[in-house]
């Protein structure tokens, strides 16, 4: 779709409808523009949007519901009581909770997601099985999908009890998509394989593509993963209101922008980033119409280009940097869990699993939490030494790292990632 | 995210769950038919647990249950209630209790051995967790006796090959749907015969499920 189509139909569904249906509806919406001064009469084009229109974010969200009681935060644009929703408006799921209390998400409709794009770009196709790998709380909109592109979804739990039954559906079933695959799973797959005398490359042989997704992955196991013969298609949150997925160049991933207007901003501020410099993904819901969110700041820093991709999309695409609130100064240098990854899991020892120590944005000391499998053959001296070694070759400061057995940090999270950061 | 234009000729198959006999899982093939008519069964479970329109039942499962548990899914929009999810695992047991504070569910269906040790890890006691709800449900047997110890009478849930099998809170005997299945005992084992057509039919299907039949509909085990 050429860009001018991709803006026109930007400007018709926010100014149009969006914008006008959420400050009625919505009643953090309303709550945030009347403070603000601000009516849908007032915007009327991108330029009032930019310059009129407040934020909220996760807070105001917060906020809202302990306010009001109100378990949607002030998002929810639909009576579930009016009997014309009946149908439409049918669950509420949640967010992965992995910070904090989960947050509920109402939930519209059936049918086939955006997702069916991703699916099909991994090279799943009508009559093919399709391996849903994930968790109840996300709803059935995967199901919906898989179905969507006319495959048969088979169904496998996010878990490490269920490996064995991955393994084994996907050499009877021959699946040629699977959603999703993530860190902890990449490890508890190795294990699994290694104790069942199991060919990897032979039981995954039909996978034309895997989606990743829960946090990022390191070069380690990315290799890793594709020496099994999988071709990994990284897929990132995009601020709520939906996921953004690599194609087939692996060059960050597309954001669908007939679905969300994506603005990068500086962290600290207003003012739009260029292209390709490192801002805050603020977002914009372009189709939800249920809890849609407006100039919602995620805390997400990234680098969004709308360069043309080589793959001759023309939706942009985005590079997941880390978060905001994740931010550690160190000796006047910024960290982020993704500036230590490769360095920890560089340490074969470690699988990747670390926390960064963080009691305040700024410290005096990086401290690391790092989970081990083994200690390896000079024993936890001499491991310590080698991930601090590795860590400061990264980022130029010396960490002090404290060891724990891995099952501390697995315990920590859901199946699929762990905390990354922590205040102690 | 919104919804595309659904594929013009999906599968026949809905999707490939499984059932669990003892320590074995058979991959278990369901069409869209066999949801949509097990749907009316679970419907009529969730009334008699007393879920209404404009309320919620938080159904708490795993994925690989999907073949049981959608029929539940469906239910609630048969009554014109609402459904919320979380997974019947120890660690998302906050997950469950989150819910059922910031939700106020009326039933609460699946709660098994895991969930149950998540609340151990949490410190939660279950009768303090659901306190507001109308009708808890549990995943097994075994968590049925620890709900009662913690103070709940709870229902139970049995997954008995591809039948679902409910017993109200404070009942001793599981209802199943008598029109559809046949359930027979031989040997003490439970039997399931599909008695409507099922894309993977069940012909005395061993359950693996020690019980007795006292009367069509009923399962004393």
């Amino acid at each position: 779709m050429p860009r001018a189509d991709i803006d026109r139909q930007r400007d018709e569904k926010l100014l149009g409808d969006l914008v006008p249906w959420a400050y009625k509806r919505s009643g953090l919406i309303r709550e945030t523009w009347d403070e603000a001064g601000v009516t849908p009469d007032d915007v009327t084009s991108m330029d009032d949007f930019h310059e009129k229109v407040p934020f909220i974010d996760k807070d105001a969200i917060r906020s809202y519901r302990d306010r009001h009681h109100d378990p949607y935060g002030g998002l929810l644009c639909l009576d579930p009581a009016d009997p014309t929703m009946k149908g439409i408006f049918s669950a509420i799921f949640s967010t992965s909770g992995t910070t904090g209390d989960p947050t509920p998400a109402p939930f519209a409709g059936r049918g086939p997601s955006m997702l069916v794009r991703e699916f099909w770009e991994l090279g799943a196709r009508p009559g093919d099985h399709f391996l849903h790998c994930l968790f109840t709380f996300r709803g059935p909109s995967i199901h919906d999908t898989i179905r969507g592109i006319g495959a048969t979804p088979v169904f496998v739990d996010h878990q490490p009890g269920d490996i064995e039954q991955l393994l084994r559906f996907s050499r009877d079933f021959r699946p040629t998509g699977w959603y999703t695959l993530s860190g902890p799973l990449i490890m508890m797959i190795e294990e699994a394989a290694a104790r069942l005398g199991i060919d990897l490359q032979d039981a995954f042989s039909s996978y034309k593509g895997v989606v990743f997704a829960g946090e990022p992955i390191g070069p380690r196991a990315r290799a890793r993963v594709e020496g099994w013969g999988l071709e990994l298609f990284i897929q990132t949150s995009l601020g709520d209101v939906g996921a953004a997925t690599e194609c087939r160049e692996h060059d960050g991933c597309h954001m669908w922008e007939d679905t969300a207007y994506i603005e990068s901003l500086d962290p600290e501020g207003t003012a739009p980033v260029g292209d390709g410099i490192r801002g805050e993904l603020v977002s914009t819901t372009l189709i939800d119409k249920v809890a849609p969110l407006l100039r919602y700041r995620s805390d997400d820093l990234v680098r969004v280009t709308r360069e043309p991709c080589a793959c001759g999309r023309t939706h942009g695409r985005v590079h997941t940097l880390g978060r905001k609130g994740d931010e550690i100064i160190v000796e006047g240098v910024s960290v982020l869990p993704g500036d230590v990854w490769g360095a920890v899991e560089s340490i074969d020892e470690t699988n990747g699993l670390f926390q960064l120590i963080r009691p305040a944005r700024e410290v005096d000391t990086l401290r690391l939490r790092v989970g081990y499998a083994t200690e390896g053959p000079g024993g936890l001296l001499a491991l310590r030494a080698r991930i601090e070694d590795a860590v400061e070759a990264a980022v130029g400061i010396r960490p002090h790292v404290d060891l724990v057995e891995r099952e501390v940090l697995l315990r920590q999270g859901p199946p699929h990632k762990i905390p990354r950061v922590t205040e102690a | 995210m919104t919804f595309a234009a659904a594929y013009e000729d999906p599968p026949r198959v809905w999707g490939v769950g499984r059932v669990v006999v003892g320590d074995e899982i058979v991959p278990w093939a369901v069409s869209e038919a066999d949801i949509d008519d097990e749907t009316e069964v679970a419907a009529s479970f969730l009334r008699d647990l007393g879920l209404c329109a404009d309320e919620l039942v938080l159904i708490v499962s795993y994925l690989s249950q999907a073949i049981h548990v959608a029929p539940f899914e469906r239910a609630a929009g048969v009554i014109g209630a609402l459904y919320s999810s979380a997974d019947a695992s120890r660690f998302d047991a906050f997950r469950t209790a989150s819910l059922v504070r910031q939700l106020e569910p009326t039933v609460v269906i699946g709660i098994d051995d895991a969930v149950l040790d998540g609340f151990d890890d949490l410190g939660r006691n279950p009768a303090e967790v659901f306190a507001s709800v109308r009708a808890v449900v549990a995943s097994g047997t075994a968590a049925r006796v620890r709900l009662a110890a913690a103070g709940v009478t709870a229902g139970v849930w049995l997954r008995l090959g591809a039948l679902s099998a409910v017993a109200y809170p404070g009942e001793t005997e599981l209802r199943y749907d008598a029109t559809r299945w046949q359930v027979d005992d031989a040997d003490g084992e439970l039997l399931v015969t599909n008695l409507v057509d099922r894309l993977s039919p069940s012909d005395g299907f061993r359950t693996g499920v020690q019980g007795r039949i006292p009367t069509p509909g009923r399962i004393a085990l």
